[in-house]
């Protein structure tokens, strides 16, 4: 067993120094298509960020004053629930300040300043309305209405962010999702080369080895390991780039001092995960790709 | 040990390699396939261990109809065939003991195996003290003999040569021939294929004749034609 090991390792390693140029091109492209992968993935987080105060066809919310006493809420709650024939009473919600403290933590992820100031105490809760109405004055007139209204302290329109974010969202994901697919089909294209080079290159042994009797999975997995080895190091290549660009992104945005923008930020914890993801995608396609190239070129 | 039972290939619709030929190999023997180049000799050897399929018949060899096992079977039956060719066909990067180690090392043999038996088997061919050398460093029969150690080094049951002698002088040739009839004497199945007359009719050995295709001639103790 252990002989078979190190003769793997030797053999994904002698082959990887012989093919210097092709490994480089298989593995920058890789890095590049998995880059593209992973900002796909924060572009995709920082506008849901954005988006998750008016998640579930919200089009209205309603935010209540920290210090407003119950009977306060409890008006304002029965004022909303009175147009049944403008707002869908069944799906209107109320978060009180716990949990709107908890979606703040999304929310302002990229802003502590703003963060540092909220404490469950002061921040406002609020009651998220579902229209059953498309007319965006019908629901902007009820919005008003409540704007005297004591204990009210503001009232948002999903209108007001969801036209433009939504669609340059919707753009930008489908943008940057065709282009890291297809740049993963270019560098799966370039491993598989590399791999086909790779066995070109050892086709006498190959040869030899099939004749002594050495099984197909034996010969083959010094190819899946040279594969996913390249597909790795694109991975963490791409991790760094990631790392990097969300670093600059939340500097920038941070500089700004708009919480608007703050919510484009995204939190520390899902950039790992996301980069855990990159280098399982980066291995298993390189691991896969070649393969399926070993086992196309193994029949000599 | 291997029995081909009315065998049929063809490479196309045009060419047909093997018609209809049915011999059988008892363990122990020594077996020349002769006859002028393009008869089917090689199409033998190379149906005798899986590298070709046939379109019709059966091929049996140490028990197994060996076309009717699954793919991933096959590289344990090639395990129990040693294989000799013309070109030798050593990897040249490798040296001698390299070369031999080689073939026992991609089976998965342990280290301390293949620190014993490769030795054994570079003596046996007369190559002790070549271990290090590497593939150009040797003359022809050499390198013949670092192949013929590759092919014995598992204790195979068959051995399949095809024109073992084809690039060597006669008289190196013949030292080959030595080293083969010494092999097949540990109970070693030989199998080869050859158009050199002056080599069969010295061995003496049963003698099966091709001609484009068909076995036209099976002769115990023959000579060339």
């Amino acid at each position: 067993m252990l002989a078979r090991i190190s003769y793997a390792f030797r053999e994904t390693w002698a082959s990887f120094k012989r093919n210097v140029t092709l490994t480089a091109a298989a593995v920058v492209t890789s890095a590049v298509s998995l880059l593209l992968v992973g900002s796909t993935f924060l572009i995709q987080r920082a506008f849901d960020n954005l988006l998750t105060r008016w998640k579930g066809d919200v089009e209205l919310i309603v935010y209540v004053r920290s210090d407003a006493s119950p009977e306060q809420i409890a008006f304002i709650q029965e004022a909303i629930e009175s147009q049944p024939t403008i707002i869908d009473v069944s799906k209107l919600r109320y978060l009180d300040q716990a949990e709107s403290y908890a979606e703040a933590q999304k929310l302002f992820a990229g802003d502590p300043g703003t963060l540092r100031l909220l404490t469950p105490e002061n921040i406002p809760s609020q009651f998220k309305v579902v229209p059953t109405t498309d007319d965006s004055n019908l629901i902007r007139e009820l919005g008003e209405s409540f704007r005297g209204v004591e204990g009210v302290r503001e009232v948002a329109y999903a209108q007001d962010v969801f036209d433009v974010v939504s669609r340059v969202s919707q753009f930008i994901r489908v943008a940057t999702t065709v282009m890291s697919i297809v740049l993963l089909m270019v560098a799966i294209g370039l491993i598989w080369n590399t791999i086909r080079t790779a066995m070109f290159a050892r086709r006498r042994e190959i040869e030899v080895m099939k004749l002594v009797g050495a099984t197909n999975w034996f010969i083959r997995i010094p190819f899946m390991l040279e594969g996913l080895l390249q597909g790795l190091i694109g991975g963490v290549l791409s991790c760094a780039g990631l790392w990097g660009l969300n670093t600059a992104w939340s500097n920038a945005v941070t500089d700004f001092n708009d919480t608007e923008l703050a919510a484009l930020v995204v939190s520390d914890g899902y950039v790992r995960w996301v980069m855990v993801m990159l280098l399982v995608i980066g291995a298993a396609a390189g691991a896969i790709g070649s393969g399926i190239a070993a086992s196309r070129f193994l029949d000599v | 040990m291997i029995r081909l039972e009315s065998v049929t290939k063809s490479y196309s619709t045009e060419v047909t390699a093997l018609r209809d030929a049915s011999f059988e190999v008892a363990k122990g023997e020594f077996v020349f396939l002769v006859g002028p180049s393009g008869s089917g000799k090689s199409t033998i050897l190379r149906l005798m261990n899986r590298q070709e399929q046939p379109e019709r018949g059966e091929v049996w060899v140490a028990g197994k109809d060996i076309n009717a096992m699954p793919d991933s079977k096959v590289p344990f039956l090639r395990r129990n065939i040693g294989n000799i060719f013309q070109d030798y066909k050593l990897l040249l990067n490798k040296t001698v003991f390299e070369n031999v180690a080689f073939a026992l090392e991609v089976i998965g043999r342990p280290k301390h195996v293949i620190k014993q038996q490769v030795p054994a088997v570079l003596d046996l061919v007369g190559l002790s003290d070549k271990e290090d050398r590497f593939p150009h460093q040797l003359s022809g029969g050499e390198q013949q003999r670092v192949s013929i150690a590759r092919a014995f080094v598992n204790r195979p049951l068959i051995l399949l040569a095809d024109e073992p002698t084809g690039n060597l002088d006669p008289a190196t040739g013949e030292g080959i021939m030595r080293l083969l009839d010494r092999i097949n004497g540990t109970g070693t199945t030989v199998v080869m294929a050859t158009h050199d007359q002056r080599i069969v009719n010295q061995m003496r050995k049963r003698v099966v004749q091709l001609d484009r295709g068909v076995i036209v001639r099976d002769q115990e103790r023959g000579v060339y034609d």
